[in-house]
């Protein structure tokens, strides 16, 4: 009794007791249902106990050796500051700000990565071209079996021919839909981006490869007088497909940069800080991805004309490119 | 001096102090890799039959044929679990159902809010970090060895990086600045020194002069507290044993001639607990904030 009213943190515990277990409250609720979904003044005062919870924290440091008030007061305002700091987007407005600002203006502002990904490519493409004009043996070492799908220099003119204008499709759209998904390219996409954060090298390389397989299989078809209805087969999906590669290759080089040189930052903080951009890029480049396969599924079974094959496209990579190029810009 | 300087390394670089915007630390556990791995298979699980519900569900439809079958059910898994992960940690302020049944929680890095762009980012990094290599491992076969090489190989890295930092942090983690602690549950257990101060069982109060107080510090008095707050199904004899042995360890030390009774302890004991109490913040209050009993020497050291 006298004790309890000499002790100077018994007293201050006695007086605040109250609106802690306030708080107590309003902190399970706020978990429970979400503080956008709080009556106005809860939310409010929940901020505000969350303040005087924090000063009780700090005083109760200085004044009181009550261990289970302590743990009590750390438990709390850890429990108040997570639900107060807790994220306060909406879904919808995510998602909308992503596709009309974030993302285009991620592809503007890191253009030179996404070149940086294109020459690779592009490169890469003309040695495998030059080199199978030379000897077409090169084929084999470059392509791997089940990506030819007997195609090669041992195919007849007539089974190439019947591959790029297949009448009868091997399988139903949405099971041809989910193959092509996870077909080849996508998981170079995925260990382009990925492996970027390891100094660059390995993304470049593994672009610059890819790159060799399609020049290879240009200078197939070119030399048997398919070149222009191979463009066309491409064109449908790859055009699509391979500038997602491009872009992943972009956000991979993006990150290995940051590694090469952090500049005045740390190598985690400028890793993190080339993440922001280069996480965009990804999304950017899976969306592309399944938008190829969407056309690769459907698309290049339903159109067999070769112009018509080329109008579409590379009228959908107009599009992608209007994208990037016009929206989300802000008069400066 | 040397055992100042440890002190204050430790106290610096302790892993569960996050600094809200507030300025207040507040210590949040860090989540061990186990207890982070549970919640990883708990998610996989509701994902994997999700998926697979719908999949049946399509075949039993007849909307698609039995020949993808796998690639469809791997599809719609790959559908299912990236927005599952993102929507859930945004909706639930970084928990996933898993999370939520381990008790553990992501928190940003750095105090602030834990924004989209991280969870987005450390969640599309779980798909490279987790996922790859299990399909890489599921799809592995023995006539390429170095893939399989390379696939264990990644496996292990990616399995390493939380054990080789004190934050558990995965690559994912590194890059969105965030990291997963347990959450913290606010108890409030009752003020041993408030109410009646504690008499004997004749009614005559215990009393302490000063100079028995000087003895010891915060450290003792709290290990004192627990030793009072241990209630419900313990060992009664051995207890009473060790309350028996603190009182004579305390009089001896303190030089309290009066001897204590067998059923006098616990009340001598919540007594003295107050009494040091009072003292230690007194003194604290003071500025002279005695951390243990090595207080009086710890002072004349430079």
């Amino acid at each position: 009794m006298e004790t309890a009213q000499l002790m100077r943190s018994a007293r201050f515990r006695a007086e605040r007791e109250d609106s802690w277990r306030k708080l107590e409250a309003l902190v399970e609720e706020a978990e429970r249902r979400g503080l956008h979904r709080m009556e106005f003044d809860a939310a409010k005062e929940l901020a505000a106990l969350y303040r005087q919870v924090t000063t009780s924290l700090a005083i109760a440091r200085e004044i009181s050796l009550d261990r289970a008030l302590l743990d009590y007061l750390e438990a709390l305002t850890a429990r108040a500051y997570l639900s107060v700091y807790a994220p306060q987007e909406r879904l919808g407005g995510i998602v909308g700000r992503f596709f009309t600002q974030s993302a285009p203006q991620a592809m503007r502002r890191n253009w030179a990565y996404v070149v940086a990904g294109i020459m690779a490519m592009f490169l890469g493409a003309v040695v495998g071209y030059l080199l199978y004009l030379e000897d077409p043996s090169w084929f084999y070492v470059f392509i791997p079996g089940e990506l030819a799908q007997g195609r090669g220099p041992d195919a007849s003119t007539a089974s190439l021919r019947a591959v790029i204008y297949d009448e009868h499709s091997r399988e139903g759209g949405l099971g041809a839909f989910a193959t092509y998904l996870f077909s080849h390219n996508t998981r170079i996409a995925i260990f382009v981006f990925g492996l970027g954060a390891f100094a660059c090298a390995p993304a470049a390389m593994l672009t610059f490869y890819n790159g060799i397989i399609i020049g290879a299989f240009m200078a197939l078809h070119v030399e048997r007088g398919l070149g222009y209805d191979l463009g066309g087969w491409l064109s449908v999906h790859g055009v699509t497909e391979l500038a997602a590669i491009c872009i992943a290759c972009g956000g991979g080089l993006k990150l290995g940069t940051a590694v090469l040189f952090p500049g005045d930052l740390t190598r985690a903080d400028a890793l993190r800080e080339a993440g922001r951009d280069a996480v965009k890029l990804a999304l950017v480049a899976a969306l592309m991805l399944l938008a190829a396969a969407a056309l690769e599924g459907f698309a290049r079974q339903l159109i067999q004309d070769p112009v018509i094959r080329y109008v579409v496209g590379w009228g959908i990579g107009a599009l992608w490119l209007a994208w990037f190029a016009l929206t989300g810009r802000t008069k400066t | 001096m040397i055992r100042w300087r440890k002190r204050t390394r430790t106290s610096r670089s302790d892993p569960s102090q996050l600094v809200p915007p507030e300025g207040v630390p507040v210590h949040l556990k860090i989540a061990g890799v186990g207890v982070r791995m549970a919640a990883q298979i708990t998610d996989i699980l509701i994902t994997g039959c999700a998926a697979l519900a719908v999949v049946f569900l399509a075949v039993f439809l007849n909307a698609v044929s039995m020949i993808g079958f796998l690639a469809i059910a791997s599809f719609a898994f790959f559908l299912i679990r990236i927005p599952y992960y993102v929507l859930f940690e945004l909706m639930w302020n970084g928990q996933t159902l898993g999370k939520r049944i381990m008790k553990i929680k992501v928190v940003s890095h750095d105090g602030g809010t834990l924004t989209t762009h991280a969870i987005v980012l450390r969640n599309l990094m779980k798909e490279a970090e987790i996922f790859l290599p299990i399909t890489l491992l599921l799809s592995l076969d023995a006539s390429s060895p170095i893939g399989s090489l390379i696939g264990t190989m990644w496996v292990l890295m990616t399995l390493a990086i939380p054990l080789g930092n004190r934050y558990r942090r995965r690559l994912g983690d590194f890059l969105a600045g965030t990291h997963v602690v347990h959450l913290p549950q606010p108890i409030l257990l009752k003020d041993l020194a408030s109410g009646r101060a504690p008499a004997a069982v004749d009614g005559t109060e215990f009393s302490f002069l000063p100079y028995q107080l000087d003895h010891y510090g915060a450290f003792e008095l709290q290990t004192l507290e627990r030793v009072l707050r241990v209630e419900g199904n313990v060992d009664q004899v051995r207890h009473n044993e060790t309350l028996s042995a603190i009182v004579e360890k305390i009089r001896q030390k303190i030089g309290y001639a009066d001897a204590v009774t067998p059923n006098n302890r616990t009340a001598f004991l919540k007594a003295f607990y107050a009494a040091q109490r009072a003292h230690l913040e007194q003194r604290q209050l003071f500025g002279d904030r005695r951390v243990d009993k090595h207080h009086a020497t710890a002072e004349k050291d430079p």
